[in-house]
């Protein structure tokens, strides 16, 4: 055979494609629930990292780990327009509610992310411990994921994680280092006045002698000022939207 | 180019003198990266922990010996004018399906190596073993090959890995091994051991050690 003739060589291509293409789409179908499983897991885990449960390199087991996730972590689904808990609606109902409220309102943009879903933990007594407000928005390349737990105050936070993105690693990608995430810790996302003005990612270090940074701002990541821009950006958008639901628990 | 040049036919055993030859040369002799300075960007990337170093060794390794294999059994009816493409599609397709195990099995190792798993396409390891052996040799032996280079790769990112990892973090897999009262008493982890330079530093007295050993100096 002439395996040098142009109808050789474009059967060959066509033939290595369709092969490998067959394998790749075979494996990622069959290993997608477990991904999914594994990524659901990294999600409340992050939960738990963000509200101070568990820490970034703990040794527990996974079973370990997903039994106090259901021991201590409460979800509700959150109105973010009202500010109201949905009563009787599991976090899965979410997608289906935001859907139907987008087909609804057309006009509201926000309407399509109207109902989110909140993870709130009670200390001794029955006392709201921390409230973990999902935040996402976006960064340089792509949505960051992450979460934003709120003491029982309401005022301060208690931790932050950033689980999901697509940021250059090393740059951006250091949003989810446990070094950088642990300097939140203690900021406070209301002013003086009690007005919201989140937390602000800085250009540069923050300097511990001015209290307006001290209290609202953290050090920003080199190398990456739009992730930082955009983390900062996305953060206030996120509290102020949950803004009403905040108000609520506080009376 | 040698694609085509097949060696002496002997009689072939699964063990022989030459199939052990192909595994032990990579792992001193002509060490990919000790020798021959390949794969040293991940190299670089994936040490700060033992454990990451581990697994993108294993990965390379397999990613090495399959795609050398497949590659080796199809080798006669690749057209020689598309065999570089043809090679890196199959090394695609392994590293592919090896991060989505990674994904599925072992998310949080998947999630700090990142991108580095996919960039084991573009090891040169991998395509330099294809076009250096698995296009003139049959399966098993490209195999072994495979398998050699990857454990090659492998042994010299494991004692990276586990020195950044000791004196960068104090840790090894994960575990304390620096104990508490040496802090106690001043000691610090070195911060240069966690960053990119320590690994670079680490090689060169890696590849300064393997040389002087085996001899071998750049003519």
């Amino acid at each position: 055979m002439n395996t040098s003739s142009n109808g050789y060589v474009m059967g060959f291509a066509i033939g290595v494609c369709v092969v490998i293409s067959a394998a790749l789409a075979m494996t990622a179908n069959s290993l997608k629930p477990i991904q999914d499983e594994a990524a659901e897991f990294d999600r409340q885990k992050n939960v738990m990292m963000a509200a101070g449960l568990v820490q970034a390199d703990d040794t527990r087991t996974v079973a370990e780990l997903k039994k106090l996730y259901v021991d201590r972590v409460k979800e509700v689904v959150v109105n973010t327009k009202t500010g109201e808990v949905l009563e009787g609606k599991s976090s899965k109902d979410a997608a289906q509610l935001n859907k139907e409220a987008d087909a609804a309102d057309k006009a509201d943009k926000t309407a399509a992310s109207r109902f989110r879903v909140v993870a709130t933990t009670l200390g001794d007594g029955g006392k709201l411990e921390t409230v973990v407000l999902p935040i996402s928005g976006k960064g340089l390349w792509s949505t960051i994921y992450g979460y934003l737990a709120l003491e029982g105050d309401l005022e301060h936070v208690r931790g932050v994680t950033f689980y999901k993105h697509g940021e250059t690693p090393g740059l951006g990608g250091e949003c989810e280092n446990p070094l950088w995430c642990a300097q939140w810790k203690g900021k406070s996302i209301r002013d003086e006045q009690k007005k919201l003005v989140g937390i602000k990612v800085k250009k540069g270090k923050v300097d511990p002698s001015i209290p307006v940074e001290k209290a609202h701002k953290v050090d920003g990541l080199s190398g990456s000022t739009i992730t930082s821009d955009g983390i900062s950006r996305f953060v206030l958008a996120d509290l102020t939207a949950f803004e009403g639901y905040l108000n609520s628990l506080a009376k | 180019m040698t694609a085509t040049a097949t060696p002496p036919v002997k009689k072939s055993s699964l063990f022989g003198k030459e199939e052990l030859k192909v595994i032990k040369d990579p792992l001193w002799d002509s060490n990919p990266i000790a020798f021959q300075i390949l794969g040293i960007c991940s190299s670089l990337a994936v040490t700060t922990r033992l454990d990451k170093a581990l697994v993108m060794g294993i990965g390379v390794m397999l990613v090495t010996a399959l795609s050398n294999v497949m590659i080796s059994c199809i080798r006669n009816f690749i057209p020689n004018k598309i065999r570089i493409i043809v090679q890196l599609v199959i090394v695609s397709g392994v590293v592919i399906v090896f991060d989505q195990f990674l994904r599925a099995y072992m998310f949080d190792l998947s999630k700090q190596l990142s991108v580095f798993v996919g960039l084991i396409i573009t090891n040169c390891i991998v395509m330099g073993r294809l076009e250096a052996y698995a296009m003139g040799n049959p399966p098993w032996r490209s195999f072994l090959d495979g398998i050699g280079n990857g454990l090659g790769y492998m042994w010299i990112l494991a004692v990276v890995g586990s020195v950044r990892e000791i004196f960068g973090s104090g840790k090894l897999l994960g575990m304390q091994v620096i104990p508490e009262s040496m802090y106690a008493a001043g000691y610090v982890n070195n911060g240069l051991m966690v960053l990119a330079p320590g690994a670079f530093l680490l090689l060169g007295v890696i590849v300064w050690i393997q040389r002087s050993i085996s001899g071998y100096s750049e003519k």
